[in-house]
């Protein structure tokens, strides 16, 4: 059927559309203590069951990919079985590959990442685990290669984590061996150094060498010591005489995590987590 | 009109609704999976009036704000600009075409990733230019193959007005 000459903008329309754009720039303009009250009543409400579905929908996928990996490890087992010292080193192997988890001691919720369409889903996430699951705002959120970001808003059954990608994160840092403190922030969003991060604040006499590992430093009591934030990759600038500023490159790429933990309790406020982090990476 | 395809129409709607939760994780990259939730706005307001698609379209952005706080507000302004337009669009330039609405549907997304980058001005110089010319191109071309496949198996439901109904 074809369209009719009835359905050309009335003075109607144009007043719901501008009541709409003006709205919406409300929105844009409205100071961060409306925001959040505001997204986490829709989350909560009209966007709840459509959450779940998500949520359920990410649980049966990790599902299926857990069947998948548990029939090649009863493959693998049945194979090993016929052999004793294969076997034992198999249990050796799987015990070491049981992860992050464990050397944590329980203290972290599981939660999975809700992607989002939207160009800017990489700056902020939506987690599947909330306030019933212990989750709590500026909570560290990590997998296991290193720091994604901080909790920003909780939810009964979400929240919502703020990426180190985010233009307003900070992070204090320190070099793997302690010898060099400053604070991490984005690199920004122009120029060849886009998914970047940089190491603000460095003395001018301290030169950090390429490959080195950045680590948080834990001061501040906000994030724990010792989480992998990323790798140095180059100088990005100098004041002169006084400070350098090092690029690096990020343990974690936030639109390519699609499992989580975010950190709780003790270990969460003052443990050292760069053991756990190590072992990870030594892991067989 | 008969009453049931006006239930058909919001039917495949709200498939497409639960589609976005559901499937659209598993069909690869996040920034090239079809959009099933715009996909839904843009097929509802280009059968209605200007400004039911414009009232939709700020429902959908304020909703989706909700899950990306980055840039709230920015949503809903790029959705109800999407909303109006191809209402509006539609209604004056646009024959009934299966091609021109995949057309439609291709300019809809690009334009709505457009809208929303500029609003939220969180992507800047490079990476605007990536998110425009390569991903935006990408997922606006999947989410207007999806839209045609659906105007196509529904072609009956689909061709209707909804003042009609």
């Amino acid at each position: 059927m074809a369209l009719g000459a009835d359905r050309y903008a009335s003075r109607a329309d144009a007043l719901v559309f501008i009541a709409c754009v003006v709205l919406s720039v409300a929105a844009m303009g409205l100071p961060e203590s409306w925001r959040q009250p505001i997204a986490r009543g829709l989350r909560a409400t009209v966007l709840a069951p459509f959450l779940y579905l998500q949520q359920q929908s990410e649980e049966l996928r990790t599902s299926r990919a857990r069947y998948d990996q548990v029939v090649a490890q009863r493959d693998s087992t049945a194979l090993a079985a016929g052999f004793a010292p294969e076997l034992r080193n198999e249990n050796a192997r799987l015990r070491g590959l049981l992860g992050l988890g464990q050397r944590l001691s329980g203290g972290f919720v599981a939660a999975e990442v809700l992607h989002q369409p939207e160009p800017t889903n990489p700056l902020t996430l939506v987690l599947s685990a909330g306030k019933r699951q212990g989750v709590q705002p500026l909570a560290a959120v990590v997998s296991p290669e290193g720091l994604l970001g901080l909790v920003s808003a909780v939810d009964p059954n979400s929240s919502v984590v703020v990426t180190w990608a985010y233009p307003e994160f900070r992070a204090s840092a320190m070099s793997e061996d302690g010898s060099v403190f400053g604070i991490v922030a984005p690199h920004g969003t122009e120029g060849p150094g886009v998914w970047l991060l940089e190491l603000r604040g460095i003395a001018y006499r301290q030169l950090i060498p390429d490959g080195t590992q950045i680590v948080t430093s834990g001061l501040g009591g906000v994030l724990p010591r010792g989480i992998p934030i990323g790798t140095v990759i180059g100088l990005a600038g100098e004041a002169e005489g006084w400070e350098r500023t090092y690029l690096v490159r990020p343990a974690v790429h936030p639109a390519a995590v699609t499992h989580v933990m975010v950190l709780t309790g003790p270990v969460a406020r003052s443990g050292d987590l760069h053991s756990a982090f190590t072992a990870m990476g030594e892991a067989p | 009109m008969r009453r049931t395809d006006r239930y058909r129409f919001y039917i495949v709607l709200l498939v497409l609704v639960a589609l976005q939760f559901t499937v659209r994780s598993r069909l690869g990259d996040d920034r090239v999976a079809p959009d099933f939730l715009l996909l839904a706005l843009l097929i509802y307001s280009i059968r209605a009036q200007p400004g039911k698609g414009a009232a939709a379209g700020f429902i959908v952005g304020l909703l989706r704000d909700a899950l990306t706080p980055a840039s709230f507000g920015a949503g809903a302004l790029a959705h109800t600009l999407v909303g109006y337009l191809s209402a509006w669009g539609k209604a004056v330039f646009f024959a009934e075409n299966l091609f021109v609405n995949g057309c439609l549907l291709f300019a809809g997304t690009w334009f709505r990733n457009l809208a929303l980058a500029l609003a939220s001005g969180q992507l800047k110089g490079g990476m605007l230019g990536w998110e425009l010319l390569v991903w935006s191109p990408l997922q606006s071309l999947t989410t207007s193959l999806v839209g045609m496949l659906v105007l196509w198996m529904f072609k009956r439901t689909m061709s209707m007005r909804l003042s009609d109904a």
